[in-house]
């Protein structure tokens, strides 16, 4: 190995960045918005950026190993509402706190597999299995219900709530489970043989089962982490508010896609990062937050998200081709 | 003045990345004649017929039709110029009826905008009659054999009523009988309006019953035309694959052991009948014939890819049953499949990732890759096999066909396989990284590695293999060894 003077390592480290464009969007809307509207700055804004993408991101975390695996999920949000609903029962029956965060857990692994297993080996296509289970599923949740919120529980149920507190009031725990769990993902997508394994699925079917990869094992599993990832942010969200309406994740899903496709993971599978999803959350966080300090009309707000989600796709299916 | 010739190829050639397709081919097709164009997997027949079609732009010489000279740019211009193709792989619409797949071109509107369907059917009903089969023009086109939607196909270029049709392998999968009438309609079409046919095909029997000349290709090259009537088989076949070869110069000392693998009796419907066959320590069993001769679905079936309906397979003697790849790799068997692109490498992954997709857990630890491992093992196949990267770190789609197979290669290498399968390893590689893979099955073979290699090349063949089985149709039509082994053989055994 010959040296390296560190001008030439860090040229080097940020060609081979693959999330620098990424990046790149999300420092220049930081610059913007810092110049634009002083409050951008203040570390109580920075912190509850950081909590509300807490539950977008950590579901991306499951729709990330998804896409690059070459499937999707469009149910995520209806799971997120189904998980903390059943949570919410379980503890209002005043069950012990641990059961309904197996309940809820449960919930999404039993989804997941379900898509999974549907998908792969009676090989009807994602789109159709999750856009079904999106509404199968948000009925379980409205029947469970009755179609009306719940938000008085018994005093058993108060450490359940823990995890919506903050440290010493300002430091939200749920940020803590976000950065832990990015951690985790990003350790096995690029360091393990089962991360290895999805983007070898993703990036080519045929070749993958060729070399005796299950590659219908490794898309349910995939498909179960990202139940079990939505069910995650389902939990978050109950404690946090203390309360859950039947409604809760109605739409979702199109953020969660969004973070993950914004992060840089490509669309039809095989590429993609865990930072990178981790930068796209933040992004979709960024200019929600961004537009409510300059205070653009909330309708007008949804129309401008979609707006990021088409060019950053366009963008990205461009680049490929500029490569092959 | 009327030109005798319909069409005329002045100096065509066709080059791709690494191979010259076709090399100065100039020849002519008289207007209304039959005329054959005959040659082995890769002589240039495939390239020639997609330059006529305009699927393909030529890199060099031109085009002559009706004695003036012409661009064939893009398929539409071949439709200007009356030019249809029956190609070989057929593409249908399955849920749409015989006659919406037969005007699914230019299909015919009514005076008020919409498709004249009563005029399709009719049409279409004509056709069939002509054709003698028997189904109704609404009828759906996934209902149908394939000999059917061949035949099909065949109506529906033919019902653009071209000057000249070009047909791929016509009859692959028509039976005896839909031949006979496939042959009788040409004639009659040929003598009432002059239709110049290029009729494609292995099959020289067939040649030799309808067609007027023959015009032989062979490695790219125009070798010759021939008047039907005035010669024969053999000697088309000696034209087709005369080359001379050095069977011995690759060859090297080595001792060739006991039967690793054995085959008996294996069967899959419809596209393995009856495949028995053993392999040995150290040996290099060529798997040879045309393509569909089902070469590719044997290497699958004992690969444990696809399912085996009947018969045996013994390794070491031991009678196994391999249901899927995974077992099929833990009994030592590698195979590099025949589609370098669709079913090797994966596009997006780098060069190192793409070489331990299948030795993972050798370089990992309870489910963690080791970097320094994977490093220590990717190096080192990159030096022994001499794969030229800037980096490990590079996009294996960004390699020359030759070192992305190589990094395929090394692939299974590193999984220390007992039987490799070598599905065209050589498939669109250039000249130089040929002979290297070559000279690399060799010397695997030495180190004892036994391998089965299917090849459509007979040079490949006849230089690196010990032995040859020949295929057709799903069966095995002839066993050579080396030293019996020649191109004419082969061939005859794989078209017999």
């Amino acid at each position: 190995m010959e040296e390296l003077s560190l001008k030439k390592k860090v040229t080097k480290g940020w060609s081979q960045f693959s999330e620098r464009g990424v990046f790149i969007v999300l420092i220049l809307l930081v610059v913007i918005l810092s110049i634009l509207t002083p409050n951008f700055r203040r570390i109580g804004n920075i912190i509850n950026i950081a909590r509300q993408i807490s539950e977008i991101s950590i579901s991306a975390i499951g729709m990330t190993y998804l896409i690059i695996a070459a499937e999707f999920d469009l149910a995520v949000g209806s799971v997120y509402g189904l998980a903390a609903i059943v949570a919410a029962i379980v503890l209002r029956q005043g069950f012990p706190v641990i059961l309904a965060f197996l309940a809820a857990l449960a919930v999404g692994v039993v989804v997941g597999l379900i898509n999974g297993t549907v998908t792969t080996k009676l090989k009807v296509p994602a789109f159709i299995v999750t856009l079904s289970m999106l509404t199968i599923v948000r009925g379980f949740v409205y029947g469970l219900s009755g179609g009306y919120s719940i938000s008085i529980f018994p005093e058993s149920a108060n450490s359940f709530f823990l995890l919506g507190n903050s440290i010493g009031g300002v430091f939200p725990i749920q940020i803590i489970i976000m950065i832990v769990l990015f951690i985790i993902a990003g350790v096995i997508l690029s360091k393990t043989t089962f991360g290895f394994k999805i983007y070898a699925t993703g990036g080519n079917k045929n070749a993958a089962q060729l070399t005796g990869i299950n590659t219908d094992r490794v898309k349910i599993y995939a498909f179960i982490i990202s139940g079990l990832t939505a069910a995650i942010a389902g939990i978050i969200s109950l404690s946090y508010l203390q309360s859950v309406h039947p409604s809760a994740g109605i739409g979702r899903e199109m953020d969660v896609i969004a973070a993950v496709i914004l992060g840089g993971t490509y669309l039809y599978g095989g590429r993609g990062t865990i930072l990178g999803t981790f930068l796209g959350a933040a992004i979709i966080g960024i200019i929600r937050n961004g537009m409510v300090l300059l205070s653009v009309p909330a309708y007008s707000q949804e129309s401008f998200i979609g707006f990021i989600i088409l060019i950053a796709v366009i963008v990205d299916i461009w680049l490929k081709r500029e490569k092959d | 003045m009327e030109n005798e010739n319909f069409i005329e190829f002045h100096n065509i050639s066709k080059i791709f990345p690494g191979v010259k397709a076709l090399d100065n081919i100039s020849f002519n097709i008289k207007r209304g004649e039959i005329h054959a164009l005959v040659g082995e997997n890769g002589a240039g027949k495939s390239t020639l017929i997609n330059i006529c079609s305009g699927v393909l732009t030529p890199n060099d010489g031109f085009i002559v039709i009706n004695g003036n000279k012409v661009k064939i740019s893009n398929p539409k211009a071949a439709e200007d110029f009356k030019i249809a193709t029956a190609f070989q792989e057929v593409p249908i619409c399955p849920y749409m009826s015989i006659a919406q797949n037969i005007f699914l071109g230019p299909a015919p509107v009514s005076k008020f905008g919409l498709l004249n369907e009563k005029f399709m059917n009719k049409k279409t009903a004509e056709l069939l009659n002509m054709f003698d089969i028997r189904r109704h023009p609404k009828d759906r086109m996934g209902k149908l054999s394939i000999s059917e939607q061949s035949m099909i196909q065949i109506l529906r270029v033919l019902n653009t009523e071209p000057y000249f049709i070009i047909l791929d392998e016509p009859t692959s999968s028509l039976s005896y009988e839909q031949k006979d009438i496939l042959f009788t309609v040409l004639n009659k079409i040929r003598s009432e309006r002059e239709l110049t046919v290029l009729y494609v095909s292995h099959r020289l029997e067939e040649i030799f019953e309808i067609t007027n000349r023959i015009t032989v290709l062979k490695d790219g090259k125009f070798i010759t035309t021939l008047n039907t009537n005035e010669t024969e088989i053999d000697s088309i076949i000696n034209l087709m694959v005369g080359r001379n070869i050095d069977k011995n110069s690759m060859r090297k000392k080595k001792s060739i052991g006991s039967v690793i693998l054995e085959a008996k009796d294996i069967s899959r419907l419809g596209v393995l009948e009856n495949i028995s066959f053993k392999l040995r320590k150290g040996e290099i069993l060529g798997i040879a014939g045309l393509q569909g001769a089902g070469r590719t679905e044997l290497g699958r079936a004992v690969f444990g890819a696809d399912k085996i309906d009947n018969g045996n397979i013994y390794i070491d003697g031991k009678k196994v049953k391999i249901k899927n790849i995974s077992q099929a790799i833990k009994y030592g068997i590698a195979m590099i499949s025949e589609n370098r692109r669709d079913e090797g490498i994966i596009p997006q992954l780098s060069v190192k990732a793409n070489l331990i997709l299948v030795a993972y857990t050798r370089v990992s630890y309870i489910g963690f890759l080791i970097n320094k491992k994977i490093n220590a093992l990717v190096n080192d196949f990159i030096s022994k096999l001499n794969i030229k990267v800037s980096s490990s770190m590079q996009k294996i789609s960004n390699l020359s066909g030759g070192n992305q197979q190589k990094v395929i290669i090394s692939r299974w290498l590193a999984k220390n396989p007992r039987i490799l399968i070598c599905d065209e390893p050589t498939k669109g590689i250039d000249v130089g990284a040929k002979s290297e893979i070559h000279s690399m099955i060799v010397d695997l073979a030495i180190k004892g590695i036994s391998v089965l290699l299917i090849s459509s090349e007979l040079p490949e063949i006849l230089s690196i293999c010990d032995r040859v089985i020949v295929m057709k149709k799903g069966r095995i039509t002839g066993e050579l060894t080396f030293e019996e082994a020649t191109e004419e053989k082969i061939m005859r055994y794989a078209t017999a």
